[in-house]
């Protein structure tokens, strides 16, 4: 009877799969890499191929390849023309006019007009699309967004609330997709068939597999080496090395510390380090939210300086992330950063002293106080080490540090976003290098989101209040240059540093890696 | 056989009741999920406009209401992150998953098999403290280390295997390209092999040791003495009149093996990438997609217990015993 149970089990398993299963097109096996394929591999498939719906690095990688961008920010940090090939800026600079390339057409052969400019930035402004990605979710918010016209064939002006002197280089984010082919589509089935406007042209997506894309011949703007590019999705850092190694794919993004050796002595391929763009930092919390003795101590400036003086930076970088680092001054990268200003040395006797004077001695049992630093885990290089050896670093001048690590999506973040994630948090912001404002934008305001501990020192965000008003760009950078100074004296973070990349690269391959952590292949090529 | 039945349909909608509020709870528990849908430089008004959006800012009880009647009129609903229906993404994947699973479950019976019976007619020789260490090795290590093992030695040093990726078998089939499907089978089996030992591993060890104790009880009993003494010979002893019935145990198992192994996709698709079902689950939970993950655990619920329910049904109208019970 037993086999009989079995046998029936087996039989009704397989008809209620078989029946549950769709009758979809033959999937295909991910092509390998050869002269004229390129095969990356990233660790978590694209969410959405609908460019206003896209908000992650990696859809972003795959999108930015396949839809142009009106202007865009070259692997140096510069604006440089793309689609358009110029833009004016009213007078009162709540204007941007963008003049379109001729010629240009979108991939499913209709020309690419100023029509299609417009229906971009109103489709991705409409609430009714429900968009969350980058454009809707950020440019918009950061640009001051009001509208968009048509003012003749290859004309379009973007209007703003207000005058922004990082616009262009924001708007530059915005991918351009085309009015004919998305206005039949339903935002779902725009989600997986994406009509583009850039160098590169939709294949196919198998989902969790691989996405293909093909050289777009009609692209006049830019000549890509190879002729197709194939996406692959590894998720496990381990396959991502192997298949590196093994020569299956070309180029892999996030090589761990403990994997480098063994890349480079395989002799197929590369770890080429970047000196990434992301500020890693420990946030301090303003707000009220804890009652402690840390929470009171971390508000007086002497005790926050003092800190800094607590960790040594250089040695963290050297020891946990496999590269030399210079110590952070502030918040904004090079070249735009403050360059008169020297990183906090690491000095623990200084910060002992400094301690000291702000009212915090040792008491019988050597702390001065207790604090609570949270962090995620997993998000960022080797941050659980990072994590502990700052807590450590801290202990050893008499500040008590409670590490707590947790999940960095389901946990920290919640907590940090409301304030909650301890009187110190660890954690990293995406930078750029092609502004200072750019960067700066973290703390637009006391109550802004990435101002997670709500700093509110009244000098820095009276100067942010008042660049609107400055059209001058040298009195700009004078007036950031002082922000700066007032970041470095006041510290609302303890100052660390900026993430270096490993990218893992095959040796057959002439690519240098960016290092605002999008891996754009246009001047790849075979050695 | 009325009663009966009522009362095994009764016990499943609890069940699936059970499974449904349980995996809502969980989801929901873990905090708000809105904060994963905006960008980290939205402002708070973006964040309550994605709040409400969602439906998150509803009581909890309102959300699980909803939640069932879509259930009941078959709608699982729709991704959060890519908005397609949550069905469609775990029915795109279930055909890699059943490769994997199904491979997996033929190793695991397959190999056992031969493996526990050699161990219990050479018990004391070095075959089977051979075989036992295997089985407890099996058993004990953890399916991601033997995974990334797997793929260093005999897919990156040895290069006899593939290191990840997927071939598809019932794709094309499905599909009715069968040309495409028989084409494609050695390559399958080859990207097959690793992630199906790895997954098998575990069941194939325990299937092992469990067909070797059932063996020795059953070779020490009377019939099978009996058997001896009538001069059979020794394999027809072992194959005919000992293994049929050590086998009893082993097949009772059998039954809940496949969603075992099942279990065990979620680890072994995200190391080998393959594109299945347990990878969708996993990335899911991490985007707190809670349309998907709930579609996956109640599909998979529904899936089993339907299934059991109609075993139990066969089984009563086979055996009058079962119904009396």
């Amino acid at each position: 009877m037993s086999r009989l149970r079995y046998a029936a089990t087996l039989l009704i398993l397989v008809a209620l799969i078989v029946g549950a299963l769709p009758s979809s097109p033959a999937k295909a096996q991910a092509p390998g890499p050869d002269e004229k394929t390129l095969v990356i591999a990233q660790s978590q498939d694209v969410q959405s191929l609908d460019p206003p719906q896209v908000g992650s690095r990696t859809d972003d990688n795959i999108v930015s390849h396949m839809f142009a961008t009106l202007y865009e920010i070259d692997d140096f940090g510069n604006i440089v023309p793309f689609l358009a090939k110029d833009y004016r800026i009213s007078e009162d600079g709540t204007e941007v006019t963008f003049v379109l390339n001729e010629g240009l057409t979108c991939h499913d052969g209709e020309p690419l007009t100023a029509e299609d400019v417009v229906y971009t930035f109103k489709r991705a402004a409409d609430p009714a699309n429900g968009f969350t990605g980058n454009t809707p979710g950020f440019v918009f918010a950061s640009v001051a967004y009001k509208d968009a016209r048509v003012d003749s064939e290859l004309e379009a002006t973007i209007v703003l609330e207000r005058y922004q002197s990082i616009a262009l280089g924001l708007l530059s984010e915005v991918h351009i997709h085309c009015k004919d082919s998305y206005e039949k589509m339903s935002l779902e089935e725009a989600q997986s068939n994406p009509i583009g406007s850039g160098p590169y042209k939709f294949v196919e997506w198998v989902k969790d597999d691989y996405l293909l894309m093909e050289k777009w011949d009609e692209f006049t703007l830019r000549d890509p080496y190879f002729d197709r590019i194939v996406w692959r999705v590894i998720p496990e850092a381990s396959t991502r090395t192997a298949e590196l190694i093994a020569g299956n794919v070309d180029v892999i993004t996030n090589v761990p510390p403990d994997q480098h050796a063994a890349v480079n002595a395989s002799g197929n391929a590369s770890v080429v380090p970047v000196e990434g763009l992301r500020r890693i930092y420990v946030g301090f919390n303003f707000t009220d939210n804890f009652q402690s003795e840390c929470a009171d101590a971390i508000k007086k400036t002497e005790v926050r300086v003092a800190l800094q003086y607590a960790v040594d930076v250089p040695t963290i970088c050297e020891a946990l992330l496999g590269v030399p680092c210079e110590r952070a001054t502030g918040l904004v990268n090079k070249p735009n950063d403050h360059p008169d200003l020297e990183p906090y040395p690491y000095d623990p006797a200084k910060a002992e002293e400094l301690l000291d004077a702000a009212g915090y001695p040792r008491k019988g049992d050597g702390v001065r106080f207790e604090c609570t630093l949270m962090a995620g885990r997993n998000r960022y290089l080797n941050d659980v080490n990072v994590v502990q050896t700052i807590c450590q670093y801290l202990d050893d001048i008499g500040v008590k540090t409670n590490c707590q690590l947790m999940d960095f999506r389901a946990e920290f973040i919640p907590l940090l976003v409301n304030q909650q994630a301890g009187e110190l948090f660890f954690v990293g912001s995406g930078g750029g290098n092609w502004n200072a404002l750019y960067e700066m934008a973290d703390f637009a305001s006391e109550n802004s989101n990435p101002n997670y501990g709500r700093w509110s020192n009244p000098e820095w965000f009276n100067r942010w209040r008042s660049l609107s008003n400055i059209r001058d760009p040298q009195e700009e950078r004078k007036v950031v240059l002082e922000m700066l100074e007032v970041f470095y004296n006041d510290p609302p973070w303890i100052l660390l540093y900026m993430q270096p990349d490993f990218y893992g690269v095959s040796n057959r391959l002439d690519w240098q890696p960016r290092r605002d952590e999008r891996v754009i292949t246009f001047n790849a090529k075979l050695k | 056989m009325g009663r009966y039945l009522a009362r095994r349909l009764l016990q499943s909608i609890l069940v699936i009741f059970g499974v449904t509020l349980f995996s809502f709870l969980s989801l929901h528990l873990a905090g708000d999920p809105t904060l994963l849908y905006v960008n980290e430089r939205a402002t708070d008004a973006q964040i309550a406009e994605t709040r409400h959006r969602l439906g998150f800012d509803r009581p909890l009880y309102e959300q699980y209401l909803a939640f069932m009647g879509r259930l009941v009129r078959g709608d699982f609903g729709k991704s959060l992150v890519t908005k397609t229906p949550a069905m469609e993404l775990i029915t795109t994947r279930l055909p890699a998953t059943i490769e994997l699973t199904v491979f997996a479950m033929l190793l695991a019976i397959t190999l056992s098999i031969p493996i526990g019976l050699l161990a219990a007619t050479k018990r004391g020789t070095p075959y089977d403290g051979g075989i036992m260490l295997f089985a407890i090795f099996g058993q004990s290590m953890p399916s991601f280390w033997l995974g990334l093992m797997l793929m260093l030695y005999v897919g990156l040093h040895w290069k006899i295997l593939p290191i990840s990726g997927h071939v598809p078998l019932l794709d094309p089939l499905l599909a009715g390209d069968f040309k495409t499907a028989i084409g494609n089978i050695p390559r399958a089996l080859q990207h097959l092999i690793m992630p199906g030992v790895t997954i098998a591993m575990f069941s194939l060890s325990r299937n092992a040791r469990l067909i070797r104790s059932s063996m020795l009880e059953v070779l020490a009993l009377d019939y099978v003495r009996t058997a001896r003494a009538k001069g059979l010979r020794e394999r027809t002893v072992i194959i005919r009149h000992a293994f049929r019935n050590a086998l009893i145990p082993f097949v009772t198992i059998l039954g809940l093996e496949f969603g075992f192994l099942l279990s065990g996709v979620v680890v072994v698709e995200t190391v080998f990438s393959w594109p299945g079902v347990g990878r969708l689950v996993f990335n899911s939970i991490n985007q707190r997609d809670i349309p998907v993950v709930q579609a996956t655990v109640v599909f998979f619920s529904l899936l089993f217990v339907g299934l059991n329910l109609l075993v139990d049904l066969i089984y009563a109208r086979l055996d009058p015993r079962i119904r009396l019970g």
